[in-house]
């Protein structure tokens, strides 16, 4: 039986810290991981390859996320239904709020848990195989 | 031959007369769109005009009209223009946080002196944006200011940041604070992981190469 | 400059070269050199990165996207009967802009139908003055069909090659510093603009200066094409990023 393609998910963080901690648990329950340091490079890989889902980070250099979020939500199907679980330091609600406006499927304060991280991505965009 | 060779046309009208802060604010209060970036861009070379471009980032629906202001306060880079941009790090709208944040790391020297006052700022979301702009200083200076937080930080995320711009900036006088912090900390998985590579990046930086 | 993977160990490589060039006894001392900029080393860094050759028809696969895309994009918003215009900034020794004009002449099936107006800068006054003499080597002619050679160079019996006088007239060279403003503005506004392996030499706020200024000679959905290691992404987000089968570009915004 031929494999599935694995689920791809997009992380979206301008520190590599954060990147690399989500990759390794990602990877680990099953998930393809690419990364991207802003909105705008992350607008970039969106176009060269599909993807399950999407990490953003509010606070970046050059485009932040929400704005990315805004982009990508006015872009046409199916680039601008990915799902997006932003995850950021604020907590405050006029933040959230904001995020929401902007096209979150799902607000996390940092720090995000491994089984947490996991548990979103497999719910946003089911099993990572097939 | 389909190519032709012209000079090119004559300057757009308006690239001359906006010569002093006055006639700058009146354009970016009431002018189009192209009159409103033409004043920003011309602001570059005004320091008298940090104002006007204080008050018109405030109300700035353009994108393009919004990035030249930014860019106008960073090219000025004076105690002035870094206070006019300051404020906007607290703001609920992330655009203009962040590209604050950006213009002040532009505006290199002018912003050193707020850097350590906004590392203990009231509100950990500014901490936190100010951890990424430390990594912009020479490391002499950015790693102290990083070891300090690290010892005194009640904030976890903030910790964090500190511990990627040390990460990068990879200087050995770190390491002692690091593993303090990882103390202090233990337990909380994000942090340890991310002090743990710190740590393995500042030993692997300082290797000698070989050939 | 962003490199995938697969070309870690060329990066790796890179580095080294450096750390040894500048005696440094660890890369922590390397990084600090850079990020102070000492003895102009993100220059020598960056220089280890790109190749400096310049030669024609270099980065082939965005003339390509404009005759096969970009053209086309253009024309649909364009008034009937404006010119084309398209910038070549820098133009070094202008092996780009004459690239870009036998480029047309040779692939665009629809290059008779329209004015197009080329237009090569450059801050090194000595280069433009090359470039307007039109006078190449062989090595700079590497990558053109001979039918191309033929066409369009006259060969001096020894080692030049001198592009025909009809071409070298068409296409306008003049000195301009991307990131004076006084400079750029003067040329007034494009469909498409190629920007190569420069960007990437300048600190934050010359990025800033320089990409405000290309978008500013940009008509509204003009594009813009840089070097194919390099991205926006670090420099502004003032343009929309496109991407087309033979390239990723930038384009202004439309109205």
């Amino acid at each position: 039986m031929a494999d599935k393609p694995r689920k791809r998910v997009l992380v979206i963080d301008d520190a590599s810290l954060v990147r690399l901690y989500y990759r390794a648990a990602l990877e680990s329950a099953g998930f393809e991981v690419a990364e991207a340091l802003n909105g705008l490079e992350a607008l970039e890989q969106l176009l060269a390859a599909r993807f399950d889902l999407l990490i953003v980070d509010v606070n970046m250099p050059q485009m932040d996320g929400l704005s990315f979020l805004e982009k990508l939500r006015a872009k046409s199907l199916p680039l601008s239904s990915v799902p997006a679980l932003v995850t950021s330091t604020e907590s405050a609600p006029q933040r959230v709020a904001a995020a929401r406006v902007a096209g979150a499927n799902f607000y996390v304060v940092k720090p995000l848990s491994t089984e947490t991280l996991v548990q979103y991505a497999s719910l946003l965009c089911g099993a990572p195989h097939g | 031959m389909p190519l032709t060779r012209k000079p090119p046309p004559a300057p757009p009208a308006g690239a001359g007369p906006l010569a002093d802060a006055a006639a700058i604010a009146r354009a970016l209060a009431d002018g189009n769109e192209d009159e409103r970036w033409a004043a920003a861009r011309a602001a570059a070379n005004l320091p008298d005009s940090v104002p006007a471009l204080k008050d018109a980032l405030a109300g700035e629906t353009s994108a393009a009209v919004r990035e030249a202001l930014f860019s106008a306060l960073a090219r000025i880079a004076s105690p002035q223009s870094a206070e006019a941009v300051l404020p906007l790090l607290r703001s609920d709208d992330a655009l203009l946080r962040t590209r604050a944040s950006d213009a002040l790391v532009a505006m290199k020297q002018a912003a050193w002196p707020y850097i350590a006052a906004l590392l203990r700022d009231e509100s950990a979301d500014v901490r936190v944006l100010a951890c990424g702009m430390v990594r912009e200083m020479p490391s002499e200076r950015a790693a102290p200011l990083c070891c300090d937080l690290l010892d005194a930080e009640p904030e976890q995320n903030v910790c964090a940041a500190a511990v990627e711009t040390l990460a990068e900036i990879g200087h050995a006088s770190a390491l002692p604070a690091l593993m303090r912090c990882a103390q202090r900390f233990r337990g909380t998985p994000f942090l340890e992981f991310s002090i743990n590579t710190a740590i393995d990046r500042v030993r692997s930086q300082a290797i000698t190469p070989r050939a | 400059m962003v490199f995938g993977e697969p070309k870690r160990y060329f990066v790796e490589r890179r580095v080294v070269e450096r750390m040894l060039g500048t005696h440094s006894g660890s890369f922590e001392e390397y990084f600090a050199r850079l990020r102070a900029d000492l003895d102009r080393e993100i220059e020598q860094f960056v220089n280890a990165f790109t190749i400096n050759e310049t030669y024609f028809y270099r980065e082939e696969h965005q003339l390509a996207c404009l005759t096969t895309d970009l053209l086309a994009a253009r024309l649909k918003v364009k008034a009937r009967g404006s010119p084309i215009r398209i910038w070549s900034v820098p133009c070094s020794t202008g092996e780009e802009p004459y690239s870009i004009a036998m480029w047309l002449l040779e692939n665009w099936p629809h290059v008779d139908e329209h004015e197009i107006e080329i237009v090569g800068s450059d801050i090194d006054t000595g280069a433009v003055e090359l470039a307007r003499a039109g006078v190449y080597g062989k090595r700079a002619l590497m990558r053109l069909p001979p039918s191309v050679v033929d066409k369009y160079f006259a060969f001096d019996g020894d080692a030049s090659w001198r592009i025909v006088d009809d071409l070298r007239h068409s296409v306008l060279f003049t000195a301009a510093n991307i990131v004076n403003r006084a400079d750029t503005v003067v040329h007034g506004k494009f469909d498409v603009i190629f920007c190569r392996n420069v960007l990437i030499y300048f600190d934050d706020i010359s990025r800033r200066t320089a990409a405000e200024n290309l978008f500013e000679n940009l008509l509204p959905g003009g594009f813009i094409c840089l070097g194919h290691t390099e991205s926006m992404s670090r420099i502004s987000p003032l343009f929309d990023v496109a991407r087309f089968d033979d390239a990723i570009v930038y384009q202004r915004p439309s109205r």
